[in-house]
């Protein structure tokens, strides 16, 4: 009779009538453990120090490490990539581990039990930028290494179709060298940001770390608000929704670059821009929205009077009022086909530094931009224009900044330099590269 | 580098070519088959949408990036024929039917959206947005209708056909990039991983805004249904050839809520860095439950998402498939090949024909195990 070697482990199943011995002496570790498992996973979290101790084991090999906490991607045993033909069968792969970082625990060298969290997640960010960068996946979208955690500073978010309609426009108009131009400058952004993140120095760490324990979760504020928007429905005097939450998350994503954890000091809109969205515009729109008042009396009515004098004193913005946002149909569509800017513009202004803009509805070199609600963070213009498209703050006088940040120029007041940075938003970037045909 | 050769052959095909059974060119633009649908759209398909039920026979919709939305007759032998259009001043984005299939919706990027009467023909503006709309959904509720337009310019608007200014405007953390409507349930996907369900019984309100179950950009996202048909959770897809299942209210969240990869290049356990690509849409089947995937690869697949296993993978066709939807009864599966930009211009090929297939979806979108 020998000695029971599970016995030694801490967990025989048989206990007292173990044919084998079990000597007093390794009763020390008796821990939790259930049966004895053959294979090296454990079902559950909790398995502690055994776990550990098969990770060497059998380490099935689509048990990658791009671990992932939060919610746990299960498809490693089913799903997955792995072609499990006609699946079904393959639940003896179950990994159904509950604890979120056993992944990470058990792909790791065994003894990094004790590993902090931090390092599990700037671990998991050098990983998912590996992956980036080979996977030839889209670029041009926003990361969080985890669920909770809020996206990572640096990298736009922008969708296929946003860009392609850019391109559409570009296209139409005989820029495309424009557009091309802009997605590289995008494209280096994000390979610049993404080198950076993989080698990971001291400062980058430190500042991604801060990140996600200062933001905690950038939802958060809006969180808060959740039920923001409109009186009962039905009846059309749409107060605003809470528009502030939307100037101060994450703005536009071409200046995304450092917004975040800039943006997290300075939210959102810069009290230089003077007009946040929300609080600026309700005593403007008083008056406006009063004659979609009676419209709560029923629909179909005062449609069309009312609309047509919205034309863009909506500078629409993020307030929601949904009557002001939109410019009655007959004319507005109109002028709305005449701007074809429609996206937030490219990061050409890739910089660093972001100071959000709120919106300006100002009509820039004659066009109309079309107010946006997008407030935009534009990076400093020095950086990269060669020309002079913008005038620094500093060099306007008060009336021309005055001007700017109306609504409308008044005539004979119409300033004759190029409109300062900080008070352009996409839109408007958008039209300036068309103007000056670069 | 290449990763597939998305410039197919051209198969010589006529904008009148029929189905392609018995093809004999070499290209791989139908590897699976499947019906061709005649007089497909110029450019690249968004979006994809059958008739409901209320309507007798098989219609299907699709918006394009040529600024039109096209509707065919499908029959029930699989001809199809077309049967009308309409156009926008821009690339259409999103479409959708009204419950009693007289209206289809249409959503573009010239910041309208338009309800166009079937019957009649014609199409009048019924929405105004700042930016692109890039979804609208028809919402039918005991105590109200009414059309719902996310867009790019961070709101949701809900609108009666018969006035212009919306019923009400909802505010959106960013931009909207997809949504679903099942009632009473909506859930709306935006950029920077925003992700909020709304509840629409009496009026639309937020109901939660929920942590995004996926790392990267959120690219589709679909509402399915419990055992008695009551709208309980949603798929969502990213870019990063993932897809996440969440359920609203489970009972143990943590086991009930799951990702899995899909879209991806030589299946896992290689060590060689897989090829990635981005999932277009999200489909569940009507009856079955089960739901579809498409992606940037080219192929579909059909998986369980209760027995958590994949069903089917297809062939890779030589674009990729951009939009996908199932017929109001689930024995059509229609899916578009065409260019989803996943690739930047460079990739983009005016010249090369878009399709739209239909398929069979009786058989092979049954559940696994019978629960």
């Amino acid at each position: 009779m020998g000695v029971c070697q599970f016995f030694l482990r801490g967990y025989c199943r048989f206990g007292e009538r173990c044919w084998n011995e079990h000597p007093r002496g390794g009763a020390g570790r008796a821990g939790a453990a259930p049966a004895h498992v053959t294979s090296g996973r454990g079902g559950g979290g909790g398995w502690g120090a055994s776990n550990q101790r098969y990770s060497n084991v059998i380490q099935p090999s689509s048990f990658k490490s791009d671990a992932w906490g939060g919610s746990r991607d299960h498809g490693r045993g089913f799903f997955g990539s792995s072609d499990f033909g006609s699946s079904g069968g393959s639940s003896r792969n179950a990994d159904f581990s509950q604890n979120r970082f056993s992944a990470l625990a058990s792909s790791q060298s065994a003894a990094d039990g004790s590993k902090d969290e931090e390092e599990r997640l700037v671990e998991c960010v050098v990983k998912d930028m590996e992956i980036w960068e080979s996977s030839g996946q889209w670029i041009f979208s926003c990361y969080s290494p985890m669920k909770e955690k809020p996206n990572v500073s640096g990298f736009s978010d922008v969708s296929p179709e946003e860009l392609r309609l850019e391109y559409y426009d570009s296209r139409s108009n005989n820029i495309i060298g424009n557009y091309i131009h802009a997605v590289q400058e995008l494209a280096l952004q994000w390979k610049n940001r993404l080198v950076q993140l993989k080698a990971l120095n001291a400062s980058t760490k430190a500042s991604l770390l801060s990140a996600f324990k200062t933001t905690g979760t950038q939802p958060a504020p809006a969180f808060g608000m959740g039920g923001q928007q409109t009186s009962s429905f039905g009846l059309s005097s749409f107060p605003v929704s809470s528009s502030s939450s939307s100037s101060t998350s994450a703005s536009s994503f071409s200046f995304k670059a450092s917004s975040s954890l800039i943006s997290s000091a300075s939210p959102g809109s810069s009290p230089a821009a003077g007009s946040s969205s929300a609080a600026a515009n309700p005593p403007a729109f008083g008056t406006t929205s009063s004659p979609s008042a009676p419209q709560s009396a029923g629909f179909g009515s005062a449609a069309a009077p009312s609309a047509a004098s919205f034309s863009f004193k909506a500078a629409a913005t993020a307030g929601g009022f949904g009557t002001c946002g939109f410019s009655g149909f007959g004319s507005a569509s109109a002028v709305n086909s005449a701007s074809t800017t429609v996206l937030p513009a490219f990061g050409a202004f890739s910089a660093p530094v972001g100071s959000s803009a709120s919106p300006s509805s100002s009509a820039l070199f004659g066009q109309s931009a079309s107010a946006s609600g997008h407030a935009v963070t534009s990076a400093s213009a020095a950086a990269t224009s060669s020309e002079k498209l913008f005038t620094p703050k500093s060099e306007l006088s008060a009336e021309e900044w005055q001007q700017f940040e109306a609504k409308e120029f008044t005539i004979g007041k119409i300033p004759l330099k190029p409109p300062p940075l900080e008070l352009l938003n996409a839109f408007d970037l958008v039209s300036l590269f068309r103007s000056n045909m670069f | 580098m290449v990763r597939m050769s998305l410039f197919g052959t051209t198969s010589g095909f006529g904008t009148g070519g029929t189905s392609m059974f018995g093809s004999t060119t070499a290209d791989n633009h139908n590897p699976m088959k499947d019906i061709e649908v005649t007089s497909p759209p110029d450019d690249s398909i968004s979006c994809l949408a059958f008739s409901p039920p209320t309507l007798p026979g098989n219609f299907l919709i699709a918006g394009s990036w040529a600024n039109d939305v096209r509707c065919w007759e499908v029959q029930d032998n699989g001809q199809t024929i077309p049967k009308a259009q309409q156009m926008h001043t821009g690339p259409v984005l999103d479409a959708c039917w009204s419950d009693d299939g007289s209206k289809v919706f249409t959503a573009s990027c010239d910041k309208t959206a338009k309800m166009w009467d079937l019957n009649s023909n014609q199409a009048i503006q019924i929405a105004q947005h700042d930016a692109p709309v890039k979804t609208i959904h028809w919402i039918k509720a005991p105590n109200y209708s009414c059309v719902m337009t996310g867009s790019w310019d961070k709101t949701l608007k809900f609108w009666d056909t018969r006035s212009p200014t919306p019923m009400m405007t909802l505010q959106l953390p960013e931009r909207c990039y997809c949504a679903d409507v099942v009632h009473p349930m909506a859930a709306v996907a935006t950029a920077e991983r925003g992700l909020i369900v709304y509840q629409l019984e009496n009026q639309p309100s937020e109901f939660r805004r929920i942590e995004s179950p996926l790392k990267h950009q959120h690219r589709c996202v679909a509402i399915f249904k419990d055992k008695v048909n009551k709208p309980t959770g949603f798929a969502l897809g990213s870019i990063e050839g993932r897809v996440a299942i969440h359920y609203i209210n489970p009972p143990n969240p943590a086991k009930d809520n799951f990702t899995f990869k899909c879209h991806r290049s030589n299946g896992t356990n290689t060590s060689a860095p897989q090829d990635i690509y981005a999932v277009n849409g999200i489909a569940f089947h009507p009856v079955h439950g089960t739901l579809a995937t498409v992606g940037s690869d080219g192929r579909f697949s059909f998986w369980d998402k209760d027995a958590r296993t994949k069903l089917k993978t297809s062939e890779q066709l030589d674009q990729p498939i951009s939009a996908c939807c199932f017929n109001h009864n689930g024995n059509i599966f229609a899916y578009a090949s065409s260019y989803d930009w996943s690739k930047g211009h460079e990739f983009y090929n005016p010249q090369k024909k878009n399709y739209i297939f239909l398929r069979n979806a009786a058989e092979e979108l049954k559940p696994r195990n019978k629960k």
